[in-house]
């Protein structure tokens, strides 16, 4: 176990040292130049070169990564003359769009992230599954139609379309929320809670249909296995049948499918953190696609492939967990 | 005036005044009568709320800060400059008033030399006096090119200050010290023994430098404070509000500086207790939401204007919920055409694509009336003192031209020119909108013989590919709006042989002595008839094009008072609003 994790941390990491270097050189290989949209109105020839070169944009692309490396473990010195200054480790870069370090500023963003993540998957999960339990209880009865039908509904509309109706219907014009406006559930919990419901509500929408259908359709056919026949022909009642046989066995899909959408919205909501105004690391690195601001994308990227790379190996481990069969080797 | 591609409004500057009655020192209370630069009465207290896309100020730094709406900003609640324009609606809104100074500035004969004396009572937030050695300060750092990036160089282009080989001055700002002419600097802006009055020796005369200094690069900044690029995070106010909070992409909250002193500023009433900018929201909830006028955003105003989308609910039927708190008008910038006369040298075959364009057309793409209306020269009306109509549509070709072009008399130009018109590559940013104004372009120039091609060029790349003479083409497409009211950021900035947008490549001895003499106008009527004339000259030139005078749209809530468009920044007028109880 232990050498396993040991291996699958190790391949995380050569994931993301590749990772990041793929960043780099797709968008060296891009035809927005960074130097020429930070030049302002008086953007000549000239003002680019010496944008090019503040930026550190001049130097060999394999400098500029080695640059990047290295300011991670022992941070670096930016700026020039008396106007020097220090982005101490672990420096992720410096946002000469945005005026401040990224390590700071994807600490600021993450949490917002995170809260928005949790609480959806939470929301989206729980429901989800005893949904689909319920709705694989009631085979063939309206019970059944009504809740796959209701699924369809929700994972038929995008999540900017409903967000967008959550926010024009019940903020603006029924005005039943406030206008989001994020703020620390430890410095206002309230206020916290009236910003996050809506988003939470928009994501869980969403993912809740694709889980109701999932494991629907996963505990139906572990229904017709042999092993469930023969536990309830030991007379055991339907609820354990459920709870210890059927449902553990159809969990390990769910199981991958909760950790890789987890993964991809704590990478960034882009959409929902947009629409809500909410400060996540979504909306940072949409920002910082469209300012062209390289340091902010790769942190943002290497952010997301660490998430994916995490909940690849959380996802492995709990399938031991759930389903004896699995070794890890 | 900058246009960011995200910014496409103008500004507002700040100013008001609230002579107050407060006796001593700070000013920390809250004023109820307006002062000299203010447009009306308000009352003191409550919060204005400014809603925004947008992530950030894009600029703190006052050397930085050239993006009109944030030039509007901070000049009316941090940044107090040596003049600014007064807070008024209409041709009155372009008029500077003494903000830090005493007066309006005193220049030498022949202007090249001003003088500005420092009010008693002006102070940073943290209670230490104003003196001519800070603002002394915060000019040197435009200098510093490679840490003072995106704002203004005309300290850099004005100053009397030599230039090196390679074109740049010889002083380099005051982070250098090795290699760096200070001594130069020294000269061009020299204090009082009594560190109250700052003189600019320029290199040529400038008749109009007090407007100039309405900017905030010639804003103080203490150099104890100054941390180069960090300073843009944080700057220090001299003005009647300071920062509290200040989180990118979420808020900032501006509360009153106890140490700015009224009886210093009779320009900023400051009657809001408070300011908050709500940051990175979304376009078309923001027009909900002014639109919907419930709780704080009965109090909100916008930096930008209103998206094309709620356009029509706020302005078609004459709403009696909008008439009160909406208006309609002229932003800064002129948009047009500038044929590249390096490339396409018969004044002719220039004529000809100005009388071949299809306008009307040009104007309905852009989105009809609420984007503009068609213009008529490089100087827009609302740059009143300058304005007159050029003509160029009337009967400066030697004939009527009507909106929708004229292919045939487009057609007798070339053939009187005894020339072949040369193939016409027209340079454009890339935008859905402007494809479709690209492909009007073509067809229009078409009918009257000319062939164009097409080079539709990355938007963000744009204006570094056409600055550069071997990569621009005969045709490119620009904007432009005055860095300050006075068409002598216009004229010599588009047409002159020191422009730093001559995308026309004008190189005309008699036209440029005509604008050094311009320039050097301290009689500011006889300046703008001469402005007026030059803009003519340029017209019949056919250097360029103008399209659209571009236009604005703005809505804000039903307890904001002395919202009007403020012609100075086309913005609404932020440091004279205040919140109706």
């Amino acid at each position: 176990m232990t050498a396993y994790v040991t291996r699958r941390l190790l391949t995380g990491v050569l994931i993301l040292v590749l990772l990041s270097m793929v960043v780099f050189l797709v968008f060296n290989a891009l035809p927005a130049d960074p130097a020429a949209l930070t030049c302002g109105k008086s953007c000549n020839p000239q003002v680019i070169a010496a944008n090019r070169i503040r930026l550190g944009l001049d130097q060999p692309l394999y400098l500029q990564y080695w640059e990047f490396v290295r300011a991670i473990f022992v941070g670096r010195t930016y700026g020039s003359g008396s106007a020097t200054f220090e982005c101490s480790a672990p420096c992720l870069g410096y946002s000469f769009r945005k005026g401040e370090e990224v390590t700071p500023l994807i600490l600021k963003a993450l949490p917002v992230t995170l809260w928005l993540s949790m609480g959806a998957f939470i929301l989206w999960l729980v429901p989800g599954v005893l949904l689909g339990i319920y709705a694989s209880r009631r085979r063939g009865r309206w019970q059944e139609k009504v809740t796959l039908g209701a699924a369809l509904v929700g994972y038929s509309f995008p999540s900017f379309f409903i967000g967008l109706l959550f926010l024009f219907f019940i903020v603006i014009r029924w005005q039943l929320l406030p206008y989001p406006n994020y703020v620390s559930p430890f410095e206002d919990p309230v206020q916290f809670l009236q910003t996050m419901i809506l988003p939470w509500l928009t994501l869980a929408l969403v993912f809740m249909a694709f889980y109701v259908r999932l494991t629907r359709n996963q505990l139906l056919e572990t229904y017709s296995e042999d092993y469930i026949r023969t536990a309830r022909a030991k007379g055991l009642s339907e609820g354990t049948v459920i709870r210890k046989h059927a449902l553990r066995a159809g969990l390990t899909p769910i199981v991958t499918a909760a950790g890789l959408d987890l993964a991809g919205l704590l990478g960034g909501a882009i959409i929902i953190e947009s629409i809500f105004s909410l400060p996540g690391v979504g909306k940072l690195a949409i920002s910082a696609v469209v300012d062209a601001d390289l340091a902010v994308i790769t942190a943002t990227v290497l952010l997301a492939g660490t998430f994916i790379v995490i909940a690849n190996i959380v996802v492995d481990l709990l399938y031991a967990v759930i389903d004896p069969r699995v070794r890890l080797t | 005036m900058k246009m960011t591609p995200k910014r496409r409004l103008s500004l507002v500057a700040v100013v008001a005044s609230g002579a107050l009655i407060l006796a001593g020192c700070g000013g920390s209370d809250s004023g109820s009568d307006a002062g000299a630069g203010s447009s009306d009465g308000g009352t003191a207290g409550g919060t204005i709320n400014i809603l925004t896309l947008e992530e950030q100020i894009l600029h703190l730094d006052p050397q930085r800060n050239y993006t009109g709406v944030d030039l509007a900003f901070m000049t009316g609640f941090m940044q107090r400059t040596l003049t600014a324009y007064k807070f008024a609606e209409g041709a009155e809104g372009v008029t500077i008033v003494p903000d830090m100074a005493t007066d309006l500035g005193t220049p030498n004969e022949d202007a090249t030399s001003w003088a500005f004396t420092i009010r008693d009572g002006v102070t940073f937030e943290d209670g230490t006096v104003v003196g001519c050695a800070d603002v002394k300060y915060g000019v040197s750092r435009t200098f510093a090119q490679d840490i003072i990036t995106d704002g203004p160089t005309y300290a850099i282009s004005l100053l009397d200050i030599p230039k090196a080989e390679d074109g740049s001055s010889v002083y380099k700002g005051p982070y250098v010290t090795e290699g760096n002419d200070i001594a130069a600097f020294d000269q061009a802006i020299t204090c009082s023994e009594d560190n109250k009055t700052i003189t600019f020796n320029l290199g040529r005369p400038a008749g109009d430098f007090n407007y100039t200094v309405t900017l905030t690069a010639f804003s103080p900044v203490p150099a104890a404070a100054d941390t180069g690029e960090g300073y843009d995070n944080a700057p220090v106010s001299t003005g009647p509000y300071k920062i509290s909070e200040y989180t990118k992409g979420q808020k900032m909250v501006l509360v009153r500086n106890e140490n700015w002193n009224r009886e210093s500023d009779d320009y900023r009433p400051a009657y809001p207790d408070q300011i908050v900018v709500q940051f990175a929201l979304d376009p078309s909830a923001i027009d909900q939401r002014l639109i919907a006028d419930a709780g704080e955003d009965q109090t909100g105003v916008t930096f930008a204007g209103l998206t094309p989308e709620s356009l029509a609910t706020v302005f078609a039927a004459e709403d009696p919920r909008f008439t009160e708190r909406s208006v309609d008008g002229f932003d800064p910038y002129v948009r047009y055409y500038t044929i590249n006369s390096a490339k396409v040298p018969n004044k002719l075959h220039r004529q000809a694509i100005v009388v071949a364009l299809n306008r009307a057309e040009l104007l309905t793409i852009a989105g009809g009336d609420f984007a503009g209306t068609i213009g008529d020269g490089m100087i827009k009306p609302n740059l009143a003192t300058d304005y007159a109509e050029s003509g160029m549509w009337t009967d400066l070709f030697g004939a009527a031209v009507p909106d929708t072009g004229d292919a045939e008399l487009a057609k007798k130009l070339i053939a009187d020119s005894g020339e072949p018109m040369p193939a016409i590559t027209f340079d454009y940013p890339q935008t859905p909108t402007n494809d479709k104004g690209a492909a009007s372009v073509q067809a229009s120039l078409a009918a009257a013989g000319i062939k164009v091609t097409l080079n539709p060029i990355e938007a963000g790349q744009y204006y570094g590919v056409v600055l550069d003479p071997e990569q621009q083409n005969e045709l490119n497409s620009a904007g432009w709006g005055p860095d300050w009211q006075n068409a002598s950021t216009v004229i010599p900035e588009l047409f002159g042989a020191n422009g730093g947008f001559n995308l026309s490549q004008v190189d005309d001895a008699e036209f440029e002595a005509r604008v050094q003499t311009a320039l050097g106008t301290v009689d500011r009527t006889a300046q703008a008839d001469q402005w007026k004339e030059l803009n003519k000259f340029a017209m019949e030139q056919a250097w360029a094009v103008p399209t659209r005078f571009g236009k604005v749209q703005y809505l804000w809530g039903s307890k904001v008072g002395n919202a009007f468009l403020w012609d100075a920044y086309g913005s609404l007028p932020f440091g004279d609003l205040y919140v109706m109880q």
